[in-house]
């Protein structure tokens, strides 16, 4: 099994406080990893280096072998690195449809001057185009939602549909940042079930999740990170018998 | 209805010159100039990007053309494009260091550029100093230069038509819809995560909306026979808003309709232009508390009232 992503040494300080320190863990191809910790262990930062949001104080990020370390964002999805938002993030004036339609642009043409004069294989691309953000929509079962305002969704469409955005660009490495928070039970197995099924057919996924149900169930492995350090990296279903990622969760239940 | 609007408005715009006196025709001259201007405006606020500087790059293809045709003795013809290439490139580095800014920092950044280049034409001599530059020759056709009104239209109304056909044209195409992911800091930050080289996108569609208004700006220095640096100034950048906003940034037909009545309005009634920004900005204001789409949301308001008043009659 070869890596897709490699974390290497990765350390993160914002002035005096070290928010990962050395942290090192590879994702193997197909593979479904959950990124794991209380809050404030330096998940979201280390996604966001991994997205290219911004670059580490040190370490490197791989890439099928090949270093991304501080590449931008655009520039990563291009590599066919996709993520979403741990707010829902969308294009809340354009229809779902048209929301798909964006997700797929680094597979359409720019084509200025076909457009300008609307020739016929502009026309052709663009309806190449709808046709593909209709069967990433089938595919998450949302395709009935197509013509809605993005803005006006009710959350678990919503969340499906930044699934489906950046599953639309096709990705190697697909970055779900909690993809079921705030769902409920019903919205959230819908949600881990196509995640764990269509989704993880077509791409490597690592996904940031809090609930311990979800990572046990649907996950293969899981790496454990608090205060910036990585404290276990295994499979998924060790994670509950595992004494120092008991002890980081009780710790934060404590406080809380 | 829709369908046939533009074809009827351009059939509108071929007969005028052959019905209309001269004064209208130069009301129709003054209203091309700020539609054209106003349209191009209205790829920039469409992105979420408000312009406070938009004459500046008026007065640079004005006084490009201005510069090559009296100073250097160039073709007339060619200060046109010449007008649209210069603002084009200042709008390129301009757009480069300032569209990373959001909100009002950007407005801020275009309100001191569009400062800077009239202060910059001021400052020198062979710029025409604050006096200007008169004596600008105007394009001629076939040996005749097109010193009427009626002649002149003719090249006011081409260079309208193709550059907001070009404007709207790129808004309905796949170019246009994606600068609207760019609208907010949040919406860019997903673009960038799909792919969309915001930056890129950005400078592109103010490249294309400041070279509209460059060329325009080099016709409009051709009309009136001279530039200075009186002539296009802050006043007229918040001018091209007013009218974009009373006129409604729903639609691409908003910002025109509103450029459209308002200057017809403003030639008609007031010579002094500190009355006509008086008056420009209470409408604006009528309009944003009693008509917050604008203009071209009338007939739809109507409409729903009507509608309204049929399903619920008023009880005696």
């Amino acid at each position: 099994m070869s890596a897709v992503l490699t974390v290497q040494d990765i350390s993160m300080r914002f002035g005096g406080l070290a928010a990962l320190s050395e942290v090192s863990f590879e994702v193997g191809e197909g593979e479904l990893t959950a990124l794991v910790g209380p809050n404030g262990a330096g998940k979201s930062t280390l996604f966001n280096i991994i997205a290219g949001v911004f670059p580490p104080t040190a370490g490197r990020i791989e890439l099928a072998g090949a270093d991304v370390t501080g590449k931008s964002s655009h520039a990563l999805a291009r590599l066919g690195v996709a993520r979403t938002f741990q707010l829902v993030t969308l294009f809340p004036d354009m229809t779902v449809e048209e929301n798909v339609v964006q997700g797929l642009h680094r597979h359409t043409r720019l084509a200025l001057f076909g457009g300008i004069f609307n020739t016929a294989s502009y026309r052709a691309d663009v309806a190449r185009t709808t046709e593909r953000a209709r069967a990433v929509l089938a595919l998450l079962g949302i395709e009935a939602h197509r013509n809605e305002r993005a803005a006006e969704l009710p959350l678990g469409i919503a969340k499906l549909l930044t699934v489906a955005i950046a599953l639309a660009t096709e990705p190697k490495l697909l970055l779900l940042d909690e993809p079921a928070a705030g769902l409920s039970l019903e919205e959230s197995n819908r949600m881990m079930d196509l995640i764990s099924g269509e989704v993880r057919k077509r791409c490597t996924v690592l996904l940031v999740e809090h609930n311990m149900r979800i990572v046990g169930r649907y996950c293969d492995r899981a790496v454990v990170l608090q205060f910036g350090r990585k404290i276990y990296d295994g499979r998924a279903d060790g994670l509950v018998h595992d004494q120092a990622v008991v002890d980081a969760y009780l710790g934060v239940a404590e406080m809380a | 209805m829709k369908r046939f609007s533009v074809p009827l408005l351009l059939a509108v715009l071929v007969v005028l010159p052959f019905l209309a006196k001269p004064y209208a025709l130069h009301v129709a001259i003054v209203v091309l100039f700020s539609v054209t201007y106003t349209a191009a405006l209205y790829a920039v606020l469409r992105m979420g990007y408000l312009s406070l500087g938009h004459a500046g790059f008026i007065a640079l293809g004005a006084y490009a053309c201005v510069i090559l045709s009296v100073r250097l003795g160039v073709s007339p013809w060619l200060g046109i494009p010449a007008g649209g290439l210069v603002a084009g490139l200042a709008a390129w580095g301009l757009g480069a260091l300032t569209l990373r800014l959001r909100g009002i920092y950007f407005s801020l950044a275009v309100f001191a550029f569009g400062e800077i280049v009239t202060a910059f034409f001021r400052a020198f001599d062979w710029f025409g100093g604050p006096a200007g530059i008169p004596g600008v020759p105007r394009p001629s056709f076939f040996g005749t230069p097109l010193a009427s009104h009626f002649a002149f239209y003719w090249l006011v109304l081409a260079v309208a038509v193709l550059g907001i056909g070009l404007l709207y044209r790129l808004q309905f195409t796949r170019f246009g819809a994606t600068l609207l992911t760019l609208k907010s800091a949040d919406s860019e930050k997903l673009a960038e995560s799909v792919g969309i080289p915001a930056a890129r996108y950005k400078t592109a569609a103010f490249v294309v909306s400041c070279a509209v208004t460059g060329c325009m700006g080099a016709v409009h220095a051709q009309y009136l026979l001279f530039v200075s640096p009186q002539v296009f100034t802050f006043l007229t950048s918040t001018d091209l808003l007013i009218y974009a906003m009373v006129g409604g940034l729903a639609s691409f037909w908003g910002p025109i309709l509103g450029a459209g009545v308002l200057t017809a309005l403003g030639e008609q009634l007031f010579s002094v232009g500190y009355w006509k920004t008086l008056v420009y900005a209470a409408i604006l204001m009528i309009v944003i508390l009693v008509l917050p789409g604008g203009l071209i949301d009338l007939p739809r308001r109507l409409r729903a009232r009507a509608r309204a008043a049929i399903a619920a009659p008023e009880v005696r």
